[in-house]
């Protein structure tokens, strides 16, 4: 009996996670691309009247489009704001200063301990101060960086430590490369796992991000959805339900770009190193 | 993480410039001279932090002691923790603790049944990817599906009712302490997975053979083994989620309207239309919620450090 459970307990909690996490997803789906009343529960019906046509609804809608647009912008900013800030200071932190990095590390963590709402709290108090700055959409940028900072940081700082840096830098340097040089042609291309994971973690917080822009009435996506399914419930939904298709797809692109090089950026690895 | 097994080639460097500085003179003395010109690079970063993050936490706090009259006074700060103010600060505390407790125990679970189920051997690639995602999936969507779910014209609620079982009878509703409980273990239970498999991970066979070889049960092993070095990983586990579920806003705000989760109540003081010196409550409560979330932090920080320790 002890035996059977022990055999089989995994495989039930797995089984019954696995349903827990289904149900809400499936259910989401159902009512986004299954025109019957939500009183229509029984087996016969299930496979009846699904329609995908539901999806180009919002296309009708002009703030659809506008805060899309509104949102890629924002992300691929924060994007590259959070790479030109810690690629730099990441590198400098191994090259210059290591004793700055418990420090800078601690520095990175601080967004969960000031979590957005607490900073949108702050940014509403300097508000009259800034209009000038505040007012623009594209401000959010910024604040979307601090946000994503501590997946960020961590990203780049691991992909640091999986190079030898120091060695890859004096080799460049001896042969004659500026710093400029040095960064385009030694370090990022190193860091190219590093590089792709940080931003993809970027785009998905900037892109995801609801408490900031809600707060201050910018017309992003997320306050966009919320808002467009309380007027079209259904195409609301099926919103949803694409947007996480895009984050899975996001997820899944980034795992499928990340292993391939990694075969290659571990030929720098010391491991593989002492066993050629 | 992980960041402890770097921290001895550093020190050794450390120790041995200082102990040998006539051997390696010239590389000491330019590493001596320059120290103070090396943070200069850091200036960017602290400049963004500062400007974007350090000012408007900095603001909360100065709001949240400021009175009507614009000054000083700890009266915003004392009313943010008494009245409806304590209450909701009770409320929240009561159902993060809850789904944090949920989020750790299925969490640990979970991880351990991705870590010990050998086939099919994509199984564990494929947990530890989908909680990649769900971690993240908080907010709107994770909302929209619960609705569709357990929401007043849920299936699961048509379904448990026509199966004689009807939620909304009594108390039940997304935004109470059991519905928060169970959306926010969609992204908690996930969030303990990715933190969990590598203390799990870090279980060694051989401890187990060496228990079982001194004629300890599985239960000894547990008791006396197991637990005790994942107790900092599940401990730590719990702050995280214990903070992640205290600070969400996206989630609960499309959930409900309930003014006693402290997020919202912010959202609803930030926004709404207040007479002056009433608008400090809500910075008060902002202010509230850094402190509580930096005593968290603080205490996560000590238990991953002393986790660690095991997963080197």
């Amino acid at each position: 009996m002890k035996n059977l459970l022990g055999r089989s307990g995994p495989k039930i909690v797995i089984l019954v996670t696995s349903i827990f996490f289904l149900l809400p997803l499936l259910t989401m789906t159902r009512f986004a691309f299954q025109n019957v009343g939500v009183f229509d529960l029984s087996w016969s019906k299930a496979f009846d009247k699904w329609t995908f046509s539901i999806v180009t609804k919002p296309f009708e809608d002009q703030y659809f489009t506008d805060s899309l647009y509104l949102s890629f912008k924002i992300a691929i900013g924060t994007a590259a704001l959070t790479l030109g800030l810690l690629i730099p200071t990441a590198i400098w932190v191994h090259l210059r200063v290591p004793k700055a990095r418990v420090l800078i590390e601690f520095m990175t963590v601080l967004p969960y301990v000031i979590p957005a709402i607490a900073l949108v709290a702050g940014i509403v108090v300097i508000k009259p101060h800034a209009r000038w700055f505040l007012n623009s959409d594209l401000s959010l940028i910024p604040f979307y960086t601090v946000l994503a900072l501590p997946f960020t940081y961590r990203a780049i700082d691991s992909g640091l430590r999986a190079i030898e840096l120091r060695t890859l830098v004096d080799a460049s340097r001896n042969l004659g490369a500026g710093w400029m040089r040095t960064m385009s042609k030694v370090i990022v291309p190193n860091l190219r796992s590093a590089i792709i994971s940080a931003t993809f973690l970027t785009v998905a917080v900037a892109l995801g991000e609801f408490t900031i822009a809600n707060v201050l009435l910018k017309q992003t996506f997320p306050p966009f959805i919320n808002e467009y399914r309380m007027r079209e419930p259904r195409a609301g939904y099926a919103l949803a339900v694409l947007s996480l298709l895009f984050t899975i797809f996001i997820f899944g692109l980034l795992s499928v770009a990340l292993r391939s090089p990694s075969a290659k950026s571990h030929q720098n690895s010391p491991k593989s190193r002492e066993l050629s | 993480m992980g960041n402890s097994h770097n921290l001895p080639p550093e020190t050794e460097g450390a120790v041995a410039q200082a102990a040998v500085p006539s051997l390696v003179p010239k590389r000491v003395q330019t590493n001596r001279a320059r120290p103070n010109m090396a943070w200069i690079g850091l200036v960017p970063f602290f400049a963004f932090l500062t400007l974007f993050l350090f000012i408007p936490a900095f603001s909360v706090f100065s709001q949240a002691v400021r009175g009507a009259d614009g000054k000083f006074t700890l009266g915003p700060l004392r009313e943010g923790i008494s009245g409806q103010n304590l209450e909701a600060f009770k409320f929240s505390i009561k159902f993060s603790a809850g789904a944090a407790f949920v989020g750790v125990l299925f969490g640990t679970l979970l991880a351990y049944a991705a870590v010990i189920t050998k086939r099919p051997k994509w199984l564990r690639s494929l947990i530890a990817s989908f909680s990649g995602v769900a971690a993240n999936m908080g907010g709107l969507t994770l909302a929209f599906a619960f609705v569709s779910l357990l929401g007043r014209q849920g299936v699961l609620t048509k379904i448990l009712a026509a199966l004689g079982w009807d939620l909304y009878s009594s108390n039940f509703g997304l935004g109470e302490i059991p519905g928060l409980i169970t959306v926010y273990s969609y992204f908690n239970i996930p969030l303990m997975v990715l933190v969990t498999i590598p203390a799990i991970d870090g279980l060694r066979s051989s401890w187990r053979e060496a228990c079982a070889n001194l004629g300890g049960t599985t239960w000894t092993y547990w008791r006396r083994i197991g637990l005790p070095v994942l107790a900092p990983s599940i401990m730590g586990g719990f702050l995280l989620l214990f903070t992640n579920s205290f600070s969400a806003f996206a989630t609960a705000r499309v959930l409900t309207d309930n003014s006693k989760i402290v997020p919202l109540r912010i959202g609803f003081f930030l926004g709404g239309d207040l007479s002056v010196g009433e608008d400090s409550i809500g910075y008060s409560l902002a202010a509230w919620m850094i402190i509580v979330m930096a005593v968290c932090m603080w205490l996560y920080w000590i238990l991953r450090r002393r986790a660690e320790k095991w997963q080197s």
